[in-house]
């Protein structure tokens, strides 16, 4: 460090005697904290062996994370299968990415294309049936289940967000109106209960012998509350753009649909990205919440391996464990929320 | 055929078509879906309508501020309910503005450290779900308090242990209703003074000493009041026999870990909230009111903070109603609420699912139209008025 800087990190810590004074109240405090943070995460831990009488260290007990592993991230889907659900992440990146760095006049069938292709064959690797062992989903669960919920669910919210979002602007007050209410009701309501609603009320309101699938229930319901929360993200871009580039659209002489497809969506979607991935966060944080219908989930699978007798007390690291991956993924979607919102606005 | 098509292409003639399309998919719709539950209602023997209500509940409930008992009929379970909610929503959203304001204005110190921690607190508080602090406040933090026998204790009168926060309850609250009295009068006569003092201003140009008056009428009086009332009444002070406290009253665990887990986690987004509506207004307003002569002070209060309310109203509202929505998270370590009272151990009693989620979905709705009518209200009254 040059003499400058520490000069300058002199002045900002210590320049007057009440900074000062704060700067070491503040540090104290922060020690206070981090020092028995570390000591038990890190120093005093017990890493390697295989049960609860290898934790002779006194701090955090890893081996009961390393012996857990596989159900935090897969629940209890069955050992020998759960390739398919790593080669069902991989086709799903590689199709992303595949999608991205297309060039861009491929881009859009490339994406409908997936956006149809994907999501089917995502079931049946998960689910199995034609040729693949069926796995139930009762046995799914962890890290697993999270992101299933999460992007199966936008796949429902986005589509009817957008399409709530335009109703929402229609000139024709009876589909504004509709677009409201649907809009106003799901916003209004808690989360917990349209997943208690949705798995009591969707068996009741479809023809007797129809079965729906308990996850499925979850990610009906869970897809209509976030679409409410999408729509109000779509909005604000649709109001952000300048009326004139509807008007010119129609000087043009496109119809509403071509207009609406062409200029004003594509426009008003890059502008309502950052929003509508704050929405996906919220969503990626409220898929814990199936937990209250008994699907376990991260969270949920911590939560449960708690109960195991011969690893009693692990409570705070499955806790630490679970709660870090939740904070990585969610951090790293605000960044790229953020940085996305930044780069649009250089432009 | 050329004027049918033109008729079909009329702009209005095509939007009342839409429209009508789109009603009569939805009735249809919901005609189908009322048809097939009832068939599977009759079907599976479950009864319809609000007569289960007045049947007696037979629920014992944990944590009651109505007076409702086991003996008492659903519909008392339900107010029950509604108040624990309201309880812990009130509670949480006033600790979570006060603490998200400390954090906010603590994230735009210009101390390096001080700045960095607020920070640092907010991009961990955000990026993690709620129900982890929940989960986590509950059999984390409060199940790892030491036993009854060597509960914490606050200043041996109130007792903090795994099985909630033990508080004393005054035994005659007669006193306290004098005070709350006294408060009330003292906060009228604010609001009068306040009145007289702006109008008087507005007519003469003349300062009164507002703020004095207001900080002894507002503070001094009802600290006065309560300790007044405090001391004069005898106090039912916990104390610990055989396994657990006696007396007083005992806020359940699932109380104080749904509070501290909503307060913790809302002040980081009040914090943001706070943070963006100071930044909001523009330095010049700052440069302007200091180059007329104001303050520090004064540029605060007169300048800086009405312009930043303006723009946190709307955002602090969402927070506000997110706050009353969350609590619901307390279902998941069956803290007594709505939800958890109603939508669980009601339903599973009377199974009549469909009124009883109309009912419940109806509380948040009543409250949150509620809520978001008084903050358009205030809204409105501190908008900036454009001529």
């Amino acid at each position: 460090m040059s003499a400058t800087a520490a000069q300058s990190w002199r002045t900002r810590l210590f320049g007057t005697p009440a900074t000062g004074v704060l700067t070491l109240a503040i540090g104290l405090f922060v020690l206070w904290i981090a020092v028995p943070l570390i000591r038990w995460a890190l120093i005093d831990a017990s890493w390697s062996g295989t049960s609860r009488n290898d934790c002779t260290a006194g701090g955090a007990c890893w081996v009961f994370v390393r012996a857990r592993f596989g159900q935090f991230m897969y629940g209890f889907y069955p050992p020998d299968e759960r390739w398919r659900v790593n080669l069902a992440g991989i086709i799903f990146v590689l199709a992303g990415a595949a999608i991205v760095f297309a060039p861009a006049r491929l881009r859009l069938k490339l994406g409908l294309a997936a956006l149809v292709v994907l999501p089917l064959l995502g079931i049946w690797l998960l689910g199995g049936g034609l040729s693949l062992r069926p796995v139930e989903t009762r046995e799914w669960g962890g890290l697993m289940l999270t992101v299933f919920i999460s992007i199966y669910s936008s796949l429902i919210a986005i589509p009817l967000g957008i399409a709530f979002a335009l109703g929402r602007q229609s000139e024709l007050p009876v589909i504004r109106l509709v677009s409201v209410l649907f809009i106003e009701f799901w916003r209004g309501v808690p989360i917990i209960a349209v997943i208690f609603l949705a798995s009591l009320l969707l068996p009741l309101i479809m023809p007797g012998g129809i079965g729906i699938d308990r996850l499925a229930r979850a990610v009906i319901g869970l897809g209509f509350v976030i679409a409410a929360y999408m729509a109000e993200a779509v909005r604000g871009g649709l109001q952000a753009l300048p009326a004139g580039q509807r008007e010119a659209a129609t000087a043009l002489g496109l119809g509403y649909w071509k207009a609406t497809g062409f200029i004003v969506l594509p426009q008003a979607l890059r502008i309502s990205l950052p929003a509508m991935t704050n929405e996906f966060i919220a969503l990626v944080k409220n898929t814990t919440l199936v937990l209250v219908v008994s699907i376990l989930d991260l969270l949920g699978i911590a939560q449960a391996s708690l109960a195991d007798p011969s690893w009693v007390g692990m409570n705070m690291e499955a806790y630490a464990f679970s709660g870090t991956i939740y904070w990585l993924i969610c951090f790293a979607l605000s960044r790229w929320s953020r940085h996305i919102e930044m780069s649009s606005r250089r432009r | 055929m050329d004027k049918a098509l033109a008729f079909i292409n009329d702009k209005r003639v095509r939007g009342l078509l839409y429209q009508a399309a789109l009603l009569l998919g939805l009735v249809g719709l919901i005609v189908y879906f009322v048809r097939n539950a009832s068939e599977n209602m009759v079907k599976a023997g479950i009864a319809s309508g609000f007569d289960f209500l007045w049947r007696t509940s037979g629920i014992e409930v944990p944590f009651v501020l109505t007076g409702y008992t086991q003996q008492d009929n659903i519909l008392g379970l339900f107010w029950a309910g509604v108040a624990n909610t309201m309880l812990v929503t009130v509670i949480a959203i006033a600790l979570a503005t006060l603490l998200g304001f400390v954090v906010g204005i603590a994230r735009l110190s210009s101390h390096w450290l001080l700045s960095t921690i607020a920070g640092a607190y907010i991009e961990f508080v955000r990026n993690i779900p709620l129900l982890f602090f929940v989960l986590f406040w509950y059999f984390g933090v409060i199940a790892a308090l030491p036993a009854p026998r060597d509960s914490l204790s606050v200043f041996s009168v109130a007792f903090l242990n795994n099985r909630g926060l033990t508080i004393p309850l005054p035994d005659a609250p007669a006193n306290f209703r004098w005070a709350l009295l006294a408060i009330l009068l003292a906060w009228l006569a604010q609001w009068l003074v306040a009145r007289w003092a702006r109008l008087r201003k507005e007519r003469t140009g003349q300062d009164a000493p507002v703020l004095t008056i207001g900080l002894v009428l507002v503070i001094l009086v009802p600290v006065l009041a309560v300790t007044y009332a405090s001391l004069t009444t005898r106090w039912d002070v916990p104390v610990l026999r055989g396994f657990n406290y006696r007396g007083g009253f005992v806020v359940i665990p699932e109380f104080v870990a749904l509070l501290a887990a909503l307060v913790t986690y809302t002040a980081g987004f009040i914090a943001e909230i706070v943070r963006g509506g100071i930044q909001a207004v523009p330095h010049g307003q700052t440069e302007a009111a200091s180059a007329l002569g104001l303050r520090r002070p004064q540029i605060l209060r007169l300048v800086t903070i009405p312009q930043a309310m303006r723009i946190m109203v709307p955002p602090m509202t969402n927070q506000y109603l997110n706050v009353l929505k969350n609590s619901s998270f307390g279902a998941a370590i069956a803290y007594p609420d709505i939800v958890s009272l109603f939508m669980g151990s009601a339903l599973t009693n009377t199974g009549q699912a469909i009124e009883i989620i109309a009912m419940t979905l109806a509380v948040y709705l009543v409250i949150g139209l509620a809520v978001s009518a008084f903050m358009n209200w205030y809204n409105a009254r501190i908008a900036l008025v454009t001529r």
